[in-house]
């Protein structure tokens, strides 16, 4: 069974590439365009890894990652968050508020990308 | 200046008196002691004598019977000497003396002086003069044996004459005499120098007194050295200053004081005109000066004997912690937030010592910084939406063309779809680098224009489909109201369209759902004016002055809860004044706006 990711970005071609990569890399992928879109589909379905843009319209990705952890089943669900802004260096505290477990900043590798989430699921890379 | 501390308020006749009277006392304290002394000291050597009488007696008594007259002269010899008595006698019962002191009187019958005489208990006492001319007391007392009367013993007393004890107590009068007379003299000289002004007052006083009615000239200051002088000194300064009439002045003087009213005056003319409060405060922090702009930014209340530290408190709660006397000194610099019925304005608040005492009054220094405030927000704002703007077509265009450089096997399709995104995100970040620059260049002064011949029919066409999309999406009526004739003109187009575009699209922005947004257009041989009327929100009185900075944006909530940078009418300004025209704004809170351009065509090569 492979493991299912969900991307969150308004910025459509982004997610794009991002869905590509991780198609690729043999995941099950499905992308939402804001925070709202993204809290049903994660109700609908146990994703494995959220990935999500900071700077969205409707809700913010640390608002996303902060409602998703109110869900029963995404208490512990790995979060990753981009971001164009330099948040990379609030991680130590979004980690221990959010349990956000890694920051990129845009631009970013896509592949860099999936190999955080392998390592995150401990998938053999 | 000598300090000295307060006086009595004596002047230095009642001193000279006091102490005059000190003296007298003490002399008669002195002869007091005497007398008292040489009463004392008789009664003791009468009474020391007395008490060996009985004993003395009892000796003689026991001497007799044992060997009878024969050997009584060595005791009375003894008793003279231990008692310290003038003589001593035995008189026998035949009249004479048996023995004696002075063996001379042996046999002799005893005189009878007449004198003060008293008898009690068994003794007679006489007091008389001796032929010395010394004071004496003879006691009598009868001896008997066995009952049996032998004979009376006399002894006499010689009672201290009053030089004698005089003469005794005169190694301690020196030390008696001079303490005494040198406290009152350390005190006369205390009470002196306290009282010196008042006597320097009285001496004046007294000088006053025997010059012609209205004359002062005689009186002047003196030492200061406490309250009294002080306040003395500062009534002969009034004193002089009310004799010298404005016709006793010199030129000098007169122009002296011209200049200095001048100054004065030049001085409260800046203060009441700068834009920046100032104000001054006393000890207890109540307002000695304030100038209008202090009122305009803490409220009418600001005048003067108000309490500053509660006018900043009643505006702001959080200045009490800034005011406390505690935190004097600290932070001289604090931001206050006044609330207003629409917008908050931020007051920049400085204090200052006068002269850096501690206990004169403070200087306070006020300034509206809401405008640089807003400006610096502003350009934060832009800076994050610009780096917004540089990243996500660089992360889309570094993320599409990584993708293609490692991923194998895309297929071509899929290969073209990913270089026509990296190619339109590519022009999105030229079209914003060109933004940049023109906000760049207009921050600079280097923009420029190109004047070119302009189908004006088509270039409101242009403007119409660009905005045309905005007003649909929020229901907005857009009235057009052109001129029949649209003839050819000499415009930059772009940038004519470009601020067509930015007041129409303002227009849009700030005008709820179901307004209107009206562009009325004139053109003549001379000149274009258009005019681009809304029912927006409107823009505060206060704030129309400012819309055209750069980076003022409205502290209207309603203004900020849109995206914007700013910039948008600052560059239409400076667009239309490089055409030669001129940009206005009427607006009416809560009724709408409208932003007036005239841009002459008449003269353009």
């Amino acid at each position: 069974m492979s493991f299912r990711a969900l991307i969150v970005d308004d910025n459509i071609a982004l997610a794009r590439v991002t869905q590509f990569a991780l198609d690729r890399a043999g995941f099950e992928t499905q992308v939402a365009k804001n925070g709202q879109e993204a809290l049903e589909l994660a109700e609908q379905t146990q994703f494995d890894i959220v990935v999500t843009d900071q700077q969205m319209p409707v809700m913010s990705g640390t608002e996303l990652c902060r409602a998703l952890r109110t869900l029963p089943n995404y208490a512990e669900c790995p979060l990753l968050l981009l971001t164009a802004k330099g948040l990379e260096l609030e991680l130590p505290k979004l980690q221990e508020e959010l349990g956000i477990n890694g920051v990129f900043c845009k631009p970013f590798s896509p592949a860099a990308i999936v190999n955080e989430i392998k390592e995150l699921l401990g998938v053999c890379v | 200046m000598k300090v000295c501390r307060p006086n009595l308020g004596l002047p230095r006749k009642v001193v000279s008196y006091y102490l005059l009277f000190c003296i007298i006392a003490i002399c008669w304290l002195a002869v007091g002691v005497l007398v008292t002394t040489h009463t004392v000291l008789s009664s003791q050597t009468i009474g020391s004598c007395l008490s060996k009488l009985d004993k003395l007696s009892a000796a003689i008594e026991l001497e007799y019977l044992r060997s009878g007259t024969e050997h009584l002269q060595p005791l009375l010899m003894r008793a003279k000497s231990e008692a310290r008595l003038n003589f001593c006698g035995i008189v026998s019962n035949d009249g004479v003396y048996c023995s004696h002191t002075r063996e001379e009187l042996v046999g002799q019958t005893p005189l009878e002086h007449g004198g003060h005489y008293h008898q009690s208990e068994g003794v007679k006492g006489i007091r008389y003069r001796d032929s010395n001319g010394a004071q004496v007391c003879e006691y009598r007392w009868p001896l008997m044996v066995n009952h049996e009367p032998i004979g009376t013993l006399h002894i006499g007393v010689v009672e201290p004459e009053m030089w004698q004890t005089l003469a005794e107590v005169a190694p301690l009068a020196p030390l008696a005499i001079l303490v005494p007379l040198a406290l009152v003299g350390a005190g006369g000289y205390v009470i002196s120098r306290m009282t010196s002004p008042l006597s320097e007052i009285s001496k004046q006083l007294q000088q006053v007194a025997a010059l012609a009615p209205g004359s002062a000239e005689e009186i002047t200051d003196i030492k200061v050295c406490d309250a009294v002088s002080l306040g003395w000194n500062r009534l002969v300064a009034l004193m002089k200053r009310l004799q010298k009439s404005p016709d006793n002045y010199t030129l000098e003087e007169k122009i002296l004081e011209a200049t200095e009213a001048r100054r004065a005056n030049q001085d409260r003319v800046i203060l009441e005109n700068i834009t920046d409060g100032v104000a001054m405060t006393d000890v207890e922090g109540r307002i000695t000066f304030a100038n209008r702009a202090v009122a305009a930014l803490l409220g009418e209340a600001a005048t003067e004997g108000a309490t500053i530290t509660d006018l900043l408190a009643e505006i702001d709660e959080n200045s009490k912690e800034w005011t406390a006397p505690s935190n004097e000194g600290h932070a001289s610099v604090c931001e206050l937030h006044r609330k207003g019925h629409l917008s908050e304005r931020i007051i920049r608040i400085s204090r200052q010592k006068v002269n850096g005492n501690q206990r004169s009054g403070q200087i306070w220094c006020l300034r509206d910084v809401t405008q640089q405030k807003l400006s610096e927000k502003m350009r934060d704002q832009f800076i994050d939406t610009a780096t917004h703007e540089l990243r996500t077509p660089l992360s889309n265009i570094k993320a599409y063309a990584e993708t293609l450089i490692t991923e194998d096997e895309i297929n071509v399709e899929q290969q073209k779809e990913f270089c026509n995104i990296i190619n339109s995100e590519v022009t999105r970040l030229a079209r914003f680098v060109d933004d940049l620059l023109s906000i760049s260049s207009m921050e600079m002064g280097s923009l420029s224009i190109d004047r070119q011949k302009v189908d004006t029919a088509r270039m409101f066409s242009e403007v119409f489909d660009k905005v045309e999309p905005l007003m649909q999406q929020k229901r907005i009526a857009f009235v057009k109201e052109l001129p029949e004739k649209l003839t050819e003109i000499k415009l930059d187009k772009d940038k004519i369209v470009a601020v067509l575009v930015n007041l129409l699209g303002n227009a849009a922005k700030y005008t709820p759902a179901g307004g209107r947004v009206t562009l009325r257009v004139k053109l003549d041989q001379n000149t274009l004016e258009f005019a681009v009327a809304d029912t927006g929100v409107g823009i505060a009185a206060e704030e129309l002055p400012k819309v055209f900075d750069k980076f003022f944006r409205s502290a209207d909530s309603r203004v900020q809860e849109e995206v914007g940078t700013g910039l948008g009418l600052s560059l239409a300004q400076e667009v239309v004044e490089m055409h030669g025209g001129e940009i206005s704004v009427e607006s009416v809170l809560n009724q709408g706006s409208t932003f007036l351009v005239s841009i002459p065509l008449q003269g353009v090569a």
